[in-house]
């Protein structure tokens, strides 16, 4: 129990971390930790495929394109660095909702919990999300086309510049 | 997933990848590939529809319930006159000229994947699919409003995904799973609705911040005006009925409001969308630049939508799926039609612009046609759906609704009137005075989907029949 | 086609036709004029003697616009028409009567619509005709000269009239409302009694159309002010003839025949005759203009018509329209010779007139056989009628009205003695020695009428027995036994009347140091008296002039006020409240994320919460 709840604010606290960074390189690497984190939580939940495909995906490729982005425009953020005061109240206004929600959410959790009662109880979310989505598959593949397409849009500008 | 449309969906998909291979050579076969694409399939669309059982009002080939034929119909039109508009509008050395058609084409499948679809969470990716091929789109020409509108767009959107994904995970629990039916047949039964309505809130909610209604409506008029001009007109034609108000149509008749078991949501819909027609109307009263006053009318007319499928009763729905046609078409138009001023006259400022009509008669008259549509005027199209809501509205005994919708459609004609008196007719201002009309191509869009405007107005009781049956078949 | 239309029809078609005229031309519109009129005539005559069927037009469906040529019309319509011809010969030569064109016109349209008034059956087709009457009152007054007088006049003609037939509209319609139907002779079938309110009112709205066309007080005046005004071509014509003819017709018919008057109404009417007949005539004794006296008489003439009519008996009626009758005659003769003096030494202002009857002799006898008519000296006309007005108002009992009418007779004479004096006799002035009689197309005319004044008289009869006995027959009143000459108590206190006026005249002869025209002094410069007519020439009882100048005024900056408030409301309130909205709106889109965001989020809290506390 005390390690999930260790996961889950770890999780906050570096995405806390990475609005509040002053250099972007920075926030790229707190943002690949807290994937690491919610991959970790998945794994804990016993969502394997999962925390497999956080780890890979947004902790790996993305952090890694991330990175890449940042390096390119180091020198122009050099020179004007912006300022992040505006968001040192972010800890502050997380603590407030933290405490206000331990004394709210629990009993709104709970009945979250009693309206399982009304389903049929058809098999596990799991089951329900993959294994009878076939039809999604035509999805990802319409994404990954798209993401490709949107690079190609965007970035040969560079090239003729 | 309807089988019978399913074509419509894999078929630009298709082409979408084929065109960067085929383009790189010879840039203009992308702009062939893309309208022959789309043309094959309004074809097809046509001859399955337009067979002479069908116009006897003999329903029973139409799959599935006709909304979604009828959505992909429109989205097929509205997609090809972009298309063809921008192979004439593009200058010769865009760059990602490829990229633009591709991506336009991989919106329309996701569209068409997006109104077929008949469980929650493909309708999710689907929608995420649309709005990544409109953040792209909205930045084809690299300008400082494009980039602008795109972030805008994106960061005030994605707390609607946010949501749409919490809703739907709640509504799993409490459902089991994620089927359109599931969730009418539960709506239908007598167990306490209370944990689905609100799931589906948060859903609707979601639907309704992409839809851009009021108070969610702000990166409208900046994506709008932002935009590289003929995505403008994708955007406001169809990409955000399909991306928004779809959902919250499909929505509001899987809820069944007119049973009043989900009241309190109805109620609020309703409340949102007259404030949208409200807040729409009176902000494009003052507004100096066309586009944004567009922008403006077209939250209006989301609103009157949005208003109808909050009120779920029969009539409510017909009136709500034809209007969404309708403004399909007479958005596009106008966006068109600004885009082709601009070209022309160099701005869009309507406070520089000035007695059109006389250097660009063809734009001026098809903008002319589409803004009384807009406004309710008889005999076009956007009377027909117009009355319809404000009876439905008056049927169901909420006078007071039906009465404000009336004003605000006043509203609406006055600030077109002003418009057009400022835009196109008076005086020719000095931008006019250099502006020629646009060349026949850039023209036949505007002009297709005037006389669709017309014909749709002129021809309502054969149109009336058909989004009757619609609307039967979706509510019951 | 029926003979009925030809009296309405010709009129109005040659009126038509004369537009087409060029003004340039000599002759051809005064004989296209008078051909038309004394066409008119015959066909007139023809339906008099032999009535034709009537004309009925359905409307509509329902309504029908029947010509009815019954006894009391075809009398009317023969009177009508006779003087129009008269007019339409004398206006020949007549300079004084602006644009030959318009004239003929203005004669013919009215000529036509009078017939039209006289033969209509139907009361809304006779409002019609009588509301046509009205354009062309002004347009004659208007265009008989070309100053801002002749306008002025005209419009308050014109006012005045308007004002009275909107009244006789109401009292139309509510008369037809009551009885069901608008046809005047299945009216008089049942008669409407004054039982209830709403016929009193539609009663007393009839009569004060009928009583302000005729031209009785208070609605009579604008006929001074058009005696000088206009031409005295058009006095000799409206206001003398058509005007009293039709105004005691429909007068007749409204108490007579369509309803069943009782004592108080006809005490009213009767009232306001006798108020008529004095006011008037003791205006007209101190007029120093030829015309303009002429013109009060005619108002005053109206009082003993009015008179008559209210006495409600068949004697007293047949008084009324047979001095109806007389009254066009010798009215119409008098300012026929106006005109003649007017055109031959030009001027018609007493002062400077005098001693005419050698140079226009046959104008002096027209002049004297029609005034003695209007006295009422035996054995013309004029005594016959007054005399049957007199012994119907003795026999309702209340002798206060005969005594009135007997003192208008006084002073009629009196005036008549001043004016004949002063035109006629005495002295001429230097400036008029070469003064020539009348032409010939202006002598005939008067000596038609003066003839008939004579006719009329001597064999009195005549008229009674062919014109006004079969017009009440026509209205159900019994046979009167009247005519002949009765040397009873009537025809002493007549004689005494007249002496007494000849007395007054010398009187005021001597009075006036043997100046004829300021023969009448002596009562106008009389204490009380004096104070009276200077308010009066001043305008200050003519409640024209009283409405046009203290409440006209008024009510219109009221009804401005309000129509500024009106207008604000539905112009320039909503237009300034959308536009501070829009602007407000505007103002709030300035494109700045955070705002847009924080409006996001506010806005799917105050949902989320709405949806979860709902549920």
């Amino acid at each position: 129990m005390t390690y999930h709840n260790l996961l889950f604010t770890l999780a906050v606290l570096f995405a806390l971390w990475a609005v509040m960074a002053k250099k972007l390189l920075t926030s790229a690497i707190m943002l690949a930790l807290v994937s690491v984190t919610v991959s970790l939580i998945f794994f804990n939940l016993g969502a394997p495929w999962a925390g497999v495909f956080e780890l890979s995906v947004c902790a790996g490729l993305i952090t890694v394109l991330f990175i890449g982005a940042v390096s390119l425009i180091r020198s122009t953020e050099e020179k004007h660095p912006e300022s992040r005061a505006p968001f040192y109240a972010l800890p502050l206004a997380a603590a407030i909702f933290a405490i206000a929600g331990w004394f709210y959410l629990p009993a709104f959790f709970d009945e979250l919990a009693s309206w399982r009662r009304l389903a049929d109880g058809s098999g596990t979310i799991g089951a329900a999300l993959w294994d009878l989505r076939r039809p999604d598959l035509l999805g990802q593949v319409l994404m990954l086309a798209a993401g490709v397409f949107v690079i190609k849009s965007v970035f040969p500008r560079r090239t003729e510049k | 997933m309807d089988k019978g449309l399913l074509a419509y969906l894999l078929i630009p998909l298709l082409s979408a990848v084929i065109i960067p291979f085929a383009a790189r050579n010879r840039p203009r076969l992308a702009d062939i590939l893309a309208n022959v694409t789309l043309l094959a399939g309004l074809v097809n669309l046509g001859w399955l529809v337009l067979r002479p059982s069908v116009v006897r009002g003999d329903f029973a080939d139409i799959p599935g319930d006709g909304f979604a034929l009828l959505l992909v119909g429109a989205i097929y039109l509205v997609a090809l006159c972009v298309t063809f508009f921008s192979a004439w509008f593009m200058e010769e050395g865009q760059p990602n000229r490829a990229a633009y058609y591709s991506l336009i084409l991989a919106s329309v499948s996701a569209m068409t994947g997006v109104v077929t679809t008949t469980d929650f969470f493909t309708l999710y990716v689907f929608i995420e699919v649309l709005a990544v091929t409109s953040f792209a789109l909205i930045t084809t020409d690299d300008s400082r409003g494009g980039i602008e509108g795109a972030l805008k767009y994106f960061f005030l959107t994605f707390p609607a995904s946010a949501l749409i994904i919490a809703g739907i995970s709640i509504l799993l629990i409490v459902l089991g799973d994620l089927q359109f039916e599931t969730l009418r047949i539960f709506m239908a039964s007598d167990v306490p609705p209370g944990p689905a309505v609100f799931a589906a809130a948060l859903i609707m909610l979601g639907f309704l911040i992409k839809a851009g209604v009021v108070p969610f409506h702000a990166w409208t008029p900046d994506a709008y005006q932002g935009a590289y001009a003929p995505v403008s007109a994708h955007l406001a034609g169809i990409v955000t009925k399909i991306s928004g108000v779809y959902a919250i149509v499909k929505l509001g008749t899987l809820l069944r409001f007119f049973d009043g078991r989900a009241s309190a949501l109805s109620e609020m819909v309703m409340f949102l969308g007259l404030l949208s027609i409200a807040v729409g109307a009176l902000a494009a009263l003052r507004q100096k630049d066309f586009k944004r006053m567009l922008a403006f009318s077209s939250i209006s007319q989301v609103g009157y939508i949005v208003l109808a499928a909050g009120l779920g009763t029969p009539l409510a729905v017909i009136g709500a799926v034809f209007h969404l046609f309708n403004h399909a078409t007479f958005k596009t138009v106008l966006f068109l039609n600004s885009a082709s001023v601009e070209k022309s006259a160099g701005t869009t400022d309507m406070e520089k612009l000035g007695g059109l009509e006389h250097s660009m008669p063809w734009t001026s008259w098809t903008s002319v046609i589409a803004l009384l549509s807009t406004a309710g005027v008889p005999p076009l199209s956007g009377f027909w759906s117009k009355l319809l809501i404000i009876l439905a509205l008056w049927e169901a005994g909420l006078r007071g609704y039906a009465g404000l919708a009336l004003l605000f459609s006043i509203v609406t004609l006055a600030y077109f009137m002003i418009m057009q008196r400022k835009v196109f007719f008076g005086r020719k201002s000095q931008a006019a005075e250099s502006a020629p009309e646009v060349s026949a191509p850039l023209l036949a869009p505007a002009v297709l989907m005037s006389a669709v405007i017309v014909a749709l107005g002129l021809l309502f009781p054969y149109f009336y029949t058909y989004v009757k049956m619609v609307a039967e078949r979706i509510i019951l | 086609m029926n003979l009925i239309l030809i009296p309405i029809v010709l009129p109005i078609a040659a009126a038509l036709a004369l537009l087409l005229i060029c003004e340039k031309t000599k002759y051809i519109k005064e004989l296209l004029a008078a051909g038309a009129a004394i066409v008119s005539l015959l066909a007139a005559a023809n339906i008099f003697l032999q009535p034709p069927a009537d004309l009925t037009l359905r409307w509509f469906g329902s309504a029908a616009f029947t010509l009815h040529a019954d006894n009391l019309s075809a009398f009317l319509l023969l009177a009508v028409s006779l003087f129009s011809a008269a007019i339409s010969v004398y206006s020949f030569s007549n300079p004084a009567k602006g644009p030959a064109k318009w004239f003929f016109f203005n004669l013919l349209m009215t000529q036509g619509f009078a017939a039209g008034a006289a033969l209509a059956d139907n009361m809304v087709a006779m409002l019609f005709f009588w509301e046509g009457l009205l354009v062309f009152l002004y347009t004659f007054i208007a265009l008989s000269q070309n100053n801002h007088a002749a306008r002025r006049t005209a419009m308050k003609a014109f006012l005045i009239n308007g004002v009275t037939d909107l009244c006789l509209l109401v009292g139309i319609t509510i008369t037809a409302y009551i009885a069901g139907t608008a046809s005047m002779s299945e009216i008089a079938r049942n008669k409407l009694t004054l039982e209830y309110g709403w016929a009193v009112f539609a009663y007393v709205l009839l009569m004060i159309g009928a009583v302000s066309k005729a031209g009785a007080f208070p609605f009579h005046t604008w006929i001074p002010d058009a005696a000088t005004d206009s031409s005295a071509t058009f006095m000799a014509y409206v206001p003398a003839a058509i005007d009293k003819l039709l105004g005691i017709y429909f007068l007749a018919r409204a108490s007579v025949y369509l309803f069943a008057l009782n004592q108080t109404m006809s005490l009213v009417l009767m009232t306001l005759g006798a108020v008529t007949i004095l006011v008037a005539v003791m205006m007209a004794f101190v007029q120093k203009d030829y015309k303009r006296l002429l013109s009060y008489h005619a108002v005053s003439q109206t009082g003993y018509m009015i008179l008559g009519i209210g006495t409600l008996n068949p004697i007293g009626i047949a008084g009324g329209l047979f001095h109806m009758i007389n009254h066009a005659t010798y009215k119409s003769c008098l300012f026929m010779t106006s005109g003649a003096v007017e055109r031959q030494a030009g001027t018609t202002d007493l002062s400077k007139l005098g001693g005419l009857f050698r140079a226009m002799p046959v104008t002096g006898i027209c002049f004297l056989i029609a005034a003695a008519a209007i006295s009422g000296i035996a054995p013309l006309n004029g005594f016959f009628s007054k005399e049957l007005v007199y012994k119907g108002a003795l026999d309702t009992g209340y002798t206060v009205f005969f005594i009135a009418a007997e003192i208008g007779s006084f002073l009629t004479l009196a005036s008549f003695l001043k004016l004949g004096h002063s035109v006629y006799f005495g002295d001429r002035p230097e400036n008029l020695k070469e003064t020539k009689e009348a032409p010939f197309s202006m002598l005939l005319p008067m000596l038609t009428l003066a003839g008939i004044c004579l006719a009329f008289g001597f064999g009195a009869e005549l008229p009674l027995n062919w014109l006004i006995v079969p017009s009440l027959a026509g209205m159900s009143i019994p046979n009167p036994t009247m005519s002949g000459f009765h040397l009873d108590k009537l025809y002493f206190v007549s004689v005494i009347v007249i002496l007494a006026a000849v007395i007054n005249h010398l009187i005021g002869l001597a009075a006036g140091g043997g100046k004829a025209d300021k023969a009448s002094d002596h009562i106008h410069y009389a204490p009380v008296l004096k104070e009276t007519y200077a308010l009066a020439e001043r305008r200050a009882f003519d409640i024209y002039e009283l409405g046009m100048d203290k409440a006209v005024p008024f009510v219109s900056r009221l009804l401005f006020k309000a129509d500024r408030f009106f207008d604000w409301a539905i112009d320039a309130l909503p237009s300034g409240v959308a536009g501070f909205l829009g602007g407000s709106v505007n103002r709030f889109h300035n494109g700045s994320y955070p705002l847009y965001m924080a409006l996001t989020l506010i806005g799917a809290v105050v949902y989320i919460l709405l949806a979860g506390g709902l549920k």
